[in-house]
């Protein structure tokens, strides 16, 4: 009880601190929104022209489900998908005309209709990897639980009526989906709209920036003795940490609000079919940064040191995990780095669910990663922290 | 009831090499303003924290109103109020915030923190600047702060870490006025602080402190007269006398 009011009262102080410091809002709120906008209209500008891969679908059915999700994803202007015979589309890979394709199999109509398990194939020439990358991506979002999973669902329901959806329509789209892709890695299916990419990543980018810049707010009290007062005054250690992870987790709920809310009003960003899910990742974020904060203030010794360890791990990990430009278009090697940084696994995570339609249920791993980096984290902080230069 | 309100018994604290403090034992009576006077270094400032259950002794014994601070340090900060040697306030926050947070963590229940605030920046001379931010204050005003600060646990032994570094003389004097008047309720007081007049004025008992040892123990008079008449000696004389040093080297 005691340490819970303490916990309340110092999490509470610490937010009208924060509050009273335009430019700790400045750079907590206004600095991502900046680069936000920036980054966003740069990216559109270029990204029609040039940046578009072309998708070369193809299927081996001679009539059924797959014409239709075929004409409807080449009637989307915005996707740009091109169809060709299956076995021109070989001879295409084959004579290097195309890097590769994705076909719909023979028993791919029947299959969905009858319950049975049925998969896609992805065709692509060996030295393509952003290809390939793109192929995949695109089609473990036809067969996830995605937005074209759901024109699947709308194209059967329109050629065969209702009754012919899979006896359990709603598990469609689950995880254990009838449609599955083999290939597990996610490539990017082009992001119509460029701050569905540059939302999440600044957010992640700020949301640790800002919680790491409170280890030097912390040090500052260590400092100048406003702990050992409280310490002296009968705070306890245990209510000092977890005062100071709550004032840091109030800040991230308030940078979520403003960031997510200035996304889906300014940017029109799309939270893809799981919003929850989105929201969920993003919060993880906010408890993994804040516990990164109070950390480093238990490691460091000084003000000074406070801030220069937060300004260099924020501006390392942010392009290390992603936050700068999507880790589905960086080399393998690259990708493997962003997986000892809490903000590869919320981007990728963002990315999966904002930009290639996935479900809650395809980013739990992601989800537990943020959690670990939070807990070990947190579990440091407990262990170091002092209340005073010297003392306990 | 005992005479002593704190017993402190060869207090050791070792920094590195540094031996801080090295074997210092004394009383605080009730209602007695006791001085610690010294050079910068001598360690006063680690004296205090290890009363004040902040910083753990190498080895030595505290009782503070009958309860040992290595054994209850709770019931022990329930006793005393600690005015630091840095301005430990939030500089942001306005006096009043200050105060009603750091009464709050003591305990005070939210009225009864507020109440305790106006009451305590009445003392210190200034209610009229409550709402205005810690930041805005001039070097004494903030020292009067973070005395009014100290007084919000409502303390029986009050730690006042060299109170008066840098400030002016009409906060010097509000200060002084104020210690008089708690030690006239009931407190009793540690004062430290490296300036002669100071102590002479305040204290009824004076230790000299330098290098980490109590070098002499007494009421200003007695220090005085271990070298002369007392009203023609100064304290500077004595720490001379005492040390070979003048006490500002
Ligand atoms: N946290 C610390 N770490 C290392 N040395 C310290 C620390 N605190 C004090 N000291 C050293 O201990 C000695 C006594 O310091 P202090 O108690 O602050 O003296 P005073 O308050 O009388 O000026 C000094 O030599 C000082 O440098
Ligand atoms: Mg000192």
């Amino acid at each position: 009880m005691l340490v819970l009011r303490q916990t309340l009262l110092i999490a509470a102080k610490d937010t009208k601190v924060f509050l009273k410091d335009p430019f700790g809002v400045a750079f907590a709120l206004l600095f991502p929104l900046m680069f936000i906008l920036g980054f966003s209209l740069a990216l559109r500008n270029i990204a029609p022209e040039d940046e578009q891969l072309a998708i070369t679908v193809a299927t081996r059915e001679q009539e059924g489900l797959s014409h239709r999700i075929i004409n409807l994803l080449t009637e989307d202007e915005l996707l740009g998908a091109v169809v060709m015979p299956y076995d021109a589309a070989v001879r295409a890979v084959e004579e290097e005309e195309i890097g590769g394709f994705v076909a719909f199999p023979a028993d791919f109509t029947s299959g969905l209709t009858e319950g049975r398990p049925t998969k896609l194939e992805v065709v692509a020439r060996a030295g393509d990897p952003e290809l390939e990358a793109a192929l995949m991506g695109f089609a473990r979002s036809v067969a996830s639980s995605s937005s074209n999973t759901r024109i699947a669902l709308a194209a059967i329901a329109q050629i065969a009526g209702p009754a012919a959806l899979p006896r359990d329509a709603a598990s469609f789209g689950r995880g254990g989906s009838l449609l599955s892709f083999e290939t597990e890695q996610v490539g990017p299916v082009e992001a119509f709209n460029a701050a569905n990419f540059t939302v999440p990543g600044y957010l992640t980018m700020y949301v640790f920036f800002a919680a790491a810049m409170g280890a030097r707010a912390i040090m500052r009290e260590r400092v100048n003795y406003t702990l050992e007062r409280l310490m002296s005054n009968g705070a306890r250690r245990e209510s000092v940490v977890a005062g100071k992870y709550l004032g840091a987790l109030y800040l991230g709920a308030i940078q979520l609000a403003v960031l997510w809310g200035a996304g889906l009003l300014a940017f029109g960003i799309h939270l893809g079919v799981s919003p929850a899910a989105v929201i969920v990742v993003s919060a993880l974020m906010v408890l993994t940064s804040a516990a990164f904060g109070v950390m480093l203030a238990s490691l460091v010794h000084t003000e000074a040191s406070a801030s220069s360890a937060a300004v260099l791990a924020s501006l390392l990990l942010a392009p290390i995990g992603g936050c700068w430009w999507p880790l589905f278009i960086t080399p393998e090697w690259m990708q493997s780095l962003a997986k000892l940084t809490p903000h590869g696994w919320a981007n990728t995570a963002f990315n999966k669910l904002m930009l290639f339609g996935a479900e809650g249920g395809d980013v739990l791993v992601e989800m537990a990663a943020l959690a670990a980096f939070g807990l070990a984290f947190l579990v440091v902080a407990l262990v170091r922290f002092r209340l005073s230069p010297g003392g306990p | 009831m005992t005479e002593e309100f704190l017993v402190a018994k060869d207090l050791r604290k070792r920094f590195g090499d540094v031996p801080a403090v090295d074997g210092v034992s004394f009383t605080i009576r009730r209602q007695e303003i006791f001085g610690l006077l010294g050079p910068n270094g001598a360690g006063k400032t680690t004296i205090i924290r290890m009363l004040s259950t902040t910083l753990e002794p190498d080895a030595g014994g505290i009782e503070i109103g009958g309860r040992s601070v290595a054994e209850d340090s709770v019931g022990v900060r329930a006793l005393i109020g600690v005015c630091p040697q840095e301005l430990a306030l939030y500089p942001e926050l306005s006096a009043r915030d200050n105060l009603v947070f750091f009464g709050r963590m003591a305990g005070l229940g939210s009225r009864q923190a507020k109440e305790a605030a106006a009451e305590n920046l009445e003392l210190v001379g200034l209610l009229d600047r409550a709402k205005d931010a810690v930041r805005k204050f001039s070097g004494g005003m903030k020292r009067r702060v973070n005395l009014a600060a100290a007084l919000m646990s409502r303390p029986h032994l009050l730690f006042l870490d060299e109170p008066t570094v840098g400030i002016d003389p009409q906060s010097r004097n509000h200060i002084f006025e104020t210690i008089l008047r708690l030690r006239s309720e009931g407190m009793s007081v540690l004062y430290t602080t490296h300036y002669m007049e100071e102590a002479d004025r305040l204290c009824s008992r004076i230790g000299v402190i330098d290098h980490g040892r109590l070098i002499s123990l007494g009421t200003p008079a007695e220090l005085k007269s271990a070298i002369g008449p007392p009203d023609e000696v100064t304290l500077e004389q004595v720490f001379l006398n005492l040390t070979g040093r003048n006490l500002r080297d």
